[in-house]
């Protein structure tokens, strides 16, 4: 359902970001990318639903190419496409069902979208969703004073409120304490297995992506060097994923 | 563990030799300009004559209490002045400071002439603004209106367009990736987030140009300021005084007011 094919990104022109990145992600599956910081993950996953322009590849969702998209057909596209991150990225000051509403702006007419027109079915489903990752007494609670873990369920609200067919997790856990990190994965774990929905995570946490991937993925220096069943991910395959190749990537390594 | 006191001496030698430098500095920068200027330190000294003379003169006695009303209504004249200009420059400053803030990149030469035209216009002095329309508007409040209108534009164009900045891109890309809309973000995303920030600086400017629309009265022959000139021209220091009060206790209660609904919004 989604396949990258030779994915290129430099950025200033010089520096080469990915250099020949090919990966492909099943229906229903969680595919975990790892690799040391500075390799690129964020750079794939932002190229899938085009935050970042890349400069060369294939993007195919849904056998339509993410690259070849005009403004209006690109904002369809991504309206299918969930994303959460390391910062939740939610807008502080309003409510969690708010933020939830949020997922579904991609679907409505412009003005309606600016001044929260939203219908009573949006209503009633961001309040579902709400419960479903378990902030039902949450909703109208502004998301500045929620725990990290409360923020990143309602960011997970928010993309399932696009209905995704894939939902993009950039870092989901690296600001999270180990109880909400069980909870949020578990969360994605059950997306995956129950609803059918393609999730793509970048993770720094190898022990991590054998409890929950079906797929890994390993970048290093822009390059995949890992790609198979999670249980082909052997000790040495991680050395390997993690060695330092060059000397500008041991620099980054030692720059922390 | 062995460590080196003299290294940490010699530091802390530099930075008192840096300081006094400095001091030394500004010292000469004072003579050389008394020099240039012709200036008597010694003048300085007699300073405290000059403050008994107004003290004696401009406090408010029994025949300025009738003027009370006149300063009152002037005085409502001038504040109306500065609230309606500050809150109809602010609608117009979000505007351009939307268009003009890098992080949401309309177009990189639009954001380069807002900030040009910004700056110029927050630049020429509020005196300035009032003198060169008060060609073309004459004496009334309109004048004003626009004096302040123009320096408050330049202003909050810049505060308003570098809280936008603040507010990152991370946010944005976030809404863009649910396939929001240009304006869906702003208004569902940006505006929401920003609107304490912004109130804050509507607050601060309404209280600065409180005080501005003082200055420009006099300039433009209208409210507050107009009145001061006329008393002080006419020899009725005590009016004066009272009007100068007013004026303070203005200030400071529209201060406090902003600061209660500064601290009522967040």
């Amino acid at each position: 359902m989604l396949t990258v094919k030779h994915l290129a990104k430099s950025y200033n022109g010089t520096k080469k970001s990915l250099t020949d990145v090919s990966f492909s992600v099943s229906p229903g599956e969680v595919t975990v990318i790892i690799g040391p910081s500075g390799a690129g993950k964020t750079t794939i996953l932002r190229s899938i639903n085009q935050l970042i322009r890349d400069d060369d590849g294939e993007i195919l969702f849904d056998d339509v190419d993410m690259r070849q998209l005009n403004r209006r057909q690109l904002r369809d596209a991504r309206s299918h496409i969930g994303m959460i991150f390391q910062n939740y990225n939610l807008i502080e000051p309003l409510t969690a069902l708010e933020n939830v509403l949020h997922g579904c702006l991609g679907t409505k007419s412009n003005l309606a979208g600016m001044f929260s027109l939203y219908r009573n079915s949006e209503k009633t489903e961001a309040l579902q969703l709400l419960q479903k990752v378990g902030l039902g007494d949450f909703a109208y609670q502004q998301c500045r004073n929620l725990s990290g873990g409360q923020k990143q369920r309602v960011g997970i609200a928010r993309a399932l409120m696009q209905h995704p067919k894939i939902i993009l997790c950039d870092e989901p856990i690296a600001s999270l304490d180990p109880k909400s990190t069980t909870v949020v994965m578990d969360l994605l774990r059950d997306l995956a297995t129950n609803d059918g929905i393609s999730v793509l995570i970048n993770l720094h946490q190898v022990d991590i992506a054998r409890t929950y991937a079906d797929h890994v993925i390993g970048i290093n220096n822009g390059q995949v060097v890992f790609d198979d069943r999670t249980a082909a991910l052997t000790d040495t395959a991680v050395t390997d994923i993690y060695r330092k190749t060059t000397s500008s990537e041991r620099s980054l390594v030692y720059e922390g | 563990m062995k460590v080196d006191v003299k290294a940490a001496n010699q530091f802390f030698n530099q930075k008192r030799l840096r300081l006094t430098a400095i001091i030394v500095v500004f010292g000469l920068a004072y003579i050389g300009a008394s020099l240039g200027l012709g200036f008597q330190s010694r003048s300085l000294l007699g300073v405290q004559d000059g403050i008994a003379w107004l003290a004696q003169n401009f406090i408010p006695n029994e025949a300025s209490k009738g003027y009370w009303t006149e300063i009152s209504q002037q005085l409502l004249r001038t504040f109306l002045v500065a609230v309606a200009s500050t809150t109809c420059t602010a609608a117009v400053s979000l505007f351009l400071a939307i268009l003009g803030a890098k992080t949401l990149a309309v177009s990189r030469s639009i954001s380069w002439l807002i900030r040009g035209f910004a700056s110029l216009m927050r630049n020429i002095p509020i005196v300035a603004w009032a003198m060169i329309l008060l060609f073309s508007f004459k004496q009334n409040d309109l004048t004003g209106f626009l004096a302040l209108f123009f320096m408050t534009l330049g202003f909050l164009t810049r505060a308003f367009m570098e809280t936008i900045e603040d507010f990152g891109t991370e946010k944005i890309q976030a809404l863009q990736a649910t396939g929001a809309t240009y304006l869906q973000i702003i208004f569902q995303g940006l505006i929401p987030e920003i609107a304490i920030a912004l109130m804050s600086w509507i607050l601060y400017m309404i209280e600065n140009n409180v005080r501005d629309a003082t200055l420009v009265g006099l300039l433009t022959g209208t409210g507050i300021g107009f009145i001061f000139n006329l008393y002080f021209k006419s020899l009725r220091y005590g009016a004066a005084g009272l009007v100068v009060l007013a004026v303070i206790l203005l200030v400071v209660s529209v201060e406090l007011i902003s600061n209660l609904i500064g601290r009522l919004l967040s």
